[in-house]
């Protein structure tokens, strides 16, 4: 069995103490921290939400309440639907498309001179301008926005100043803020994939089409963007799972009608403390991000193994 | 340094699924000899020193080191150095600690091990190198400190994969005495894998030749050259021209082969005497250099007829090219005397050849094939 | 057509990295304008006090230090995981391989949230499993914490590692046998120096990933705060420019750190093996010898204590009060009778983005007592609105001249 012969060859190779380190560790990773957490979510969205000393009896059997919840609402719901949750969901799913986009838009241009133009020194300067905002942490981030976006911020200043506008834009409101503050939050995580993908194309491919008189649009249409699709790919693919489920910006940066999906299940749970209905929540997200990943990637033509960091 | 200690190999078979990279291979290996498996690439010589290392179990038969049984027993158990065809010299570490990596894991102290690394680097005559990277060493100097490194482990075999490989002629040269002459003053058993035949011969006691992890002859260098027990050993040490045809008639030590070069007589190799019966499919060899070019007229036993198709001169020695049919060209080797550019090719040629020096042999597998 | 392209280049460039890093100037002047919201303009004065702030808000300094603790478990934990998963997927047999690779860095692209979520759901189940009740350590902030963020910080730690193991000769580890090295041996004396870059590396990143984690931390923690959720507790309910302070600093420690990292890196190459002895052996000279960035380090070590000299002599107060001085001034101009505005009672109520309480909104220095109706702003034909500087920019308003109807 092969299993067993490999086993054997294992603690051949490592001996038994180092082998069982590594054995235990990843096992009880997988297991301890990412597996049965998951399947413990999942199962707790399929319950009611008890107190403790119900648990386990009689009253706890597997039920889609929860679920339920989230299409219809409560029991007697004369709108049907539940308008407000679904619709902070589908928004949610719209805006981190939407952010998603500009970001390949902003990022694509910076990644490819980056990963074909700039050289040595220049490529390294500019790729720690690139890090640099890394540094300090989303929170401080979305806080740096607040005061630019904000009626006294720089940018109203500015257009004020110039005389383009006469009073201060709420941009927090237009929920302007949140999404430049999404999109800025993840331009290094655009960058990166798309920079290595466009790395290893080699230069001369581009000095071909360009002598075969090809116009810039029409390399990067036909040249460098199917090259690079695995890193345009999975760019997108972190971006849009992290602008989903961001908590943080939306918190910050959200004015009343930019309720983010996330915002809920932190309510849910919080506030309303309904660790199911919380659970349940949390297990829709993860499911249509998912299923929007592999979607995406279906639709690219590109497979999992290709998305590393 | 601890005395030489046999090796044997009985029946051993090694095989990794349906691949069977050594098959059947039993040798004994002499205490304190020089010891060498000549073969091919992929013809399982490294599988067998890493079999005899404990890096790879065999599927059957057995490794015996000094008598004992090493089933089961580890590489780090074992009586056993090896010495790696990259090195893998420990980067990180300087070359004295490099050396004493054996006493280091022994848990003996510094003071003791710079002082044995002194007498290795004496020994290996690289005084005053020990504080230095093995980055900062060349080629040569790496293969010392790896066989440093070994013989401090106080083995009772050392093993070395293709050590000279990636060095350059000069230095392999250099470096095939230098071994030789180590493992001389050490005594311990050196059991040495190489492709090259130039090495196995001039270095070893003993040579192993092995085609497709069988093991084809073994005998000394000078009986692996004259006496060649198969085709392949005949081919692959040296160059050697093969005559195919049938056995015209055998009598004990002699043969007489039917060829399209005509009737060969040679010697039977000591390999198949009394095996070659009349009829059967043979091979003759003769090196280059049993040739000599006939003054007199016509063929006969102990004569070849031919075309010169080309000649090489190569210094000392003078090679020429004696076309024949359906065949490569004979090579026929002759010491410089100054007669270079004496024949022109389409001559008409008559070559003799001691048949003492020439050796039949069965039909089988070439080392070109 | 090649300059265009140049200049298209060159201003797509100014315009990305100026919003790329704009933000964080801006920020980072917000720290040194005395103005209690944080703005640039107007610039008031030059002052260091929010700094001073900072260092005495004692709740940012117990999330630093509970941040602190939880970074180094969760680094310890990630190391000794990411290690053997990235062992592990070097010797694990082909077929299992992509579904291995796949689950082990699937944290990385699973949502904060959700990762904090089942994690407290499933210790929550496994504190039943053992009848205990709550006070138990399975819902205890700091364990679900170190827990939840290791799950993924530990696949960052994993990427680290098998990058640097692909570069590992296997050989070393046999000849190590080879010589006698029992399998833990092997492990310490070659592959762990080996790995030596890497697990500092893995380390930092690890560090810097939990340090500055919120999503999954804020679900885990309970009541506990950590720094992240101290800072996006205030940046939502009290703000004011000690975190732009706070900003400032992390940011100048980080290029600190960084511009360190890289002078170590060029010191490193010229001397592997022992970089250290080396640096020790070559003097200080040979450490800076064309090494720029250990230059700029320095220069900017001194440029910081500098700071803080200057700092600690300088006194913003007299400027403050300047300030205020003026603006009551233009306060008491404004406090006269008006014209005839009718305009809506609206402007009376403080701008909401107004951070102070509208304390600056020239309406409500009234010295006189207040009509119900308070009079209209200033500049009436042009911004009947407050235009959040309290007006006092606006050119109109600083004529001596009443306004104009």
């Amino acid at each position: 069995m092969p299993t067993k012969s490999w086993l054997g060859t294992f603690f051949t190779r490592n001996g038994l103490f180092v082998g069982s380190y590594i054995l235990a560790a990843v096992l009880a990773w997988i297991f301890l921290m990412i597996i049965l957490p998951q399947i413990a979510m999942i199962d707790f969205s399929f319950s009611y939400d008890l107190p403790p000393s119900q648990q386990g009896g009689p009253e706890d059997v597997y039920t889609l309440a929860n679920y339920r919840y989230f299409l219809f609402g409560y029991p007697g719901n004369p709108d049907g639907y539940n308008r407000l949750d679904l619709a902070v969901f589908g928004r949610t799913l719209i805006a981190a498309v939407f952010v998603t986009i500009l970001d390949l838009v902003l990022c694509y241009p910076i990644a490819f001179y980056l990963a074909q133009v700039a050289q040595g020194r220049m490529a390294r300067v500019l790729a720690l301008a690139l890090i640099v905002p890394y540094w300090i942490n989303e929170i401080l981030r979305a806080f740096a926005f607040r005061i630019i976006f904000g009626a006294s911020g720089i940018i109203n200043g500015i257009l004020i100043g110039l005389g383009i506008i006469d009073a201060p834009i709420d941009f927090v409101r237009e929920n302007v803020a949140l999404y430049a503050g999404l999109a800025y939050a993840y331009v290094l995580l655009m960058v990166f994939p798309i920079y290595n993908a466009i790395e290893s194309l080699d230069r001369n491919q581009i000095e071909a089409a360009r002598d075969m008189g090809a116009p810039w649009w029409r390399i990067h249409w036909r040249v460098v963007i199917p090259f690079a699709k695995p890193g345009i790919t999975s760019g997108c693919t972190i971006v849009f799972m992290l602008a989903a489920g961001a908590l943080a910006a939306p918190q910050i940066l959200g004015g009343p009608s930019s309720l983010w999906f996330t915002q809920i299940i932190y309510r849910t749970f919080f506030e309303s403390v309904n660790w199911s209905r919380g659970a349940a929540y949390a297990v829709i997200l993860l499911v249509v991000c998912t299923l929007f990943v592999l979607l995406m990637m279906r639709i690219f033509k590109v497979k999992l193994g290709e998305i590393g960091r | 340094m601890s005395a030489g200690v046999g090796i044997e190999l009985q029946n051993l078979t090694v095989s990794f699924g349906d691949f069977v990279a050594v098959h059947d291979a039993t040798v004994t290996i002499e205490g304190g000899e020089f010891f060498s498996f000549l073969g091919p690439s992929g013809c399982g010589k490294t599988t067998i020193l890493r079999t005899v290392s404990g890096f790879q179990e065999p599927s059957a038969g057995r490794v015996r080191i000094g008598g004992q049984d090493m089933a089961g027993i580890g590489p780090n158990k074992r009586p056993t150095a090896l010495i790696f065809q990259n090195l893998a010299l420990f980067p990180l570490m300087r070359v004295w600690e490099n050396i004493t990596f054996a006493m280091e894991v022994k848990g003996k102290g510094k003071t003791e091990r710079r002082r044995r690394a002194n007498e290795l680097l004496e020994l290996i005559a690289l005084p005053r190198q020990g504080e230095k990277y093995p980055h900062e060493l060349s080629g040569g100097q790496k293969q010392r400190v790896a066989v440093a490194r070994a013989l401090c482990a106080e083995p009772h075999v050392l093993l070395l994969d293709e050590p000279l490989s990636a060095l350059d002629l000069k230095l392999r040269q250099h470096m095939r005495t230098e071994l030789r002459t180590i493992q001389q003053r050490v005594g311990i058993t050196f059991i040495y894998i190489t492709h090259d035949q130039g090495e196995a011969l001039t270095m070893s006691d003993h040579v192993a030749v092995m085609r497709e992890g069988v093991i084809e002859q073994v005998a000394d260098g000078r009986t692996i050259y004259d006496d060649p027990a198969t085709p392949f050993v005949a081919s692959f040490v040296g160059e050697n021209n093969c005559f195919a045809g049938r056995v015209a008639g055998a009598t004990g030590n002699e043969g007489l082969v039917d060829t399209a070069s005509g009737p060969l007589t040679a010697r039977v190799a000591t390999a198949v005497r009394g095996t070659l019966k009349q009829g059967d499919d043979a091979m003759v060899f003769i090196r280059p250099e049993s040739f000599r070019i006939a003054n007199g007229a016509g063929a006969g036993a102990g004569r070849v007829t031919g075309t010169v198709s080309g000649e090489e001169f190569e210094g000392p020695i003078y090679h020429l090219f004696v076309g024949r049919e359906r065949a490569r060209p004979i090579k026929v080797s002759l010491v410089n005397q100054g007669q270079a550019r004496s024949h022109s090719a389409g001559e008409e040629i008559v070559l003799a050849y001691d048949p003492a020096k020439a050796v039949a042999l069965p039909k089988g597998k070439l080392a070109a094939d | 057509m090649k300059l265009l392209t140049r200049l298209a280049v060159l201003a797509y460039l100014l315009l990305f990295f100026g919003f790329l890093l704009g933000p964080l100037v801006i920020m980072a002047i917000t720290a040194f304008n005395s103005s209690s919201f944080p703005r640039v303009l107007p610039w008031e004065c030059l002052t260091f006090e929010w700094f001073d702030r900072l260092a005495n808000d004692s709740r940012v300094l117990e999330g630093l230090e509970l941040t602190a603790i939880i970074g180094v478990f969760v680094v310890i934990l990630s190391l000794i995981l990411g290690l053997a998963g990235a062992l592990l997927l070097t010797q694990i047999f082909p077929r299992a391989r992509a579904a291995y690779y796949t689950i082990v860095t699937s944290p990385i692209l699973m949502p904060g949230i959700v990762i904090g979520i089942a994690t407290v759901l499933f210790w929550d189940r496994v504190a039943h499993l053992f009848g205990l009740g709550r006070d138990n350590v399975f819902y205890h902030g700091v364990f679900l914490t170190v827990l939840g963020q290791s799950s993924f910080i530990a696949s960052y730690c994993m990427l680290v590692f098998i990058a640097r193991l692909q570069r590992f000769d296997e050989g070393q580890v046999e000849a190590a046998l080879d010589l006698g090295a029992t399998h833990v041996q092997a492990f310490r004396k070659i592959l762990l120096p080996f790995l030596r870059p890497a697990i500092f590396s893995a380390a930092v990143v690890a560090f810097l990933a939990s340090f500055e984690n919120y999503n999954t931390s804020v679900f885990t923690l309970g009541h506990f705060s950590t720094f992240t959720v101290v800072i996006a507790q205030k940046v939502r309910f009290g703000l004011d420019p000690s975190i732009s302070a706070l900003a400032v600093i992390i940011v100048t420690a980080t290029l600190f750190l960084a511009l360190l990292n890289e002078a170590y890196t060029t010191h490193a190459e010229r001397h592997p093996g022992n970089p250290l002895r080396a640096l020790f052996k070559g003097g200080i000279s040979g450490f800076f010898a064309s090494n720029p960035a250990a230059i700029l380090a320095v220069l900017m070590l001194a440029g910081v204590a500098a700071t803080v000299i200057y700092a600690a002599r300088h006194d913003p107060a007299a400027c403050k009060a300047e300030v205020l001085r003026k603006k009551l001034e233009i306060q008491q101009r404004y406090a006269r009778p008006p014209t005839s505005q009718q305009k809506t009672p609206a402007p009376a109520q403080p701008r909401k983005q107004d951070g102070f309480g509208g304390v600056f909104n020239p309406q409500n220095l009234q010295t006189a007592p207040e009509s119900p109706a308070p009079p209209p702003a200033p500049a009436p034909p042009q911004k009947p609105r407050d235009d959040g500087f309290g007006g006092v920019f606006n050119p109109q308003n600083l004529q001596t001249a009443p306004p104009k109807p």
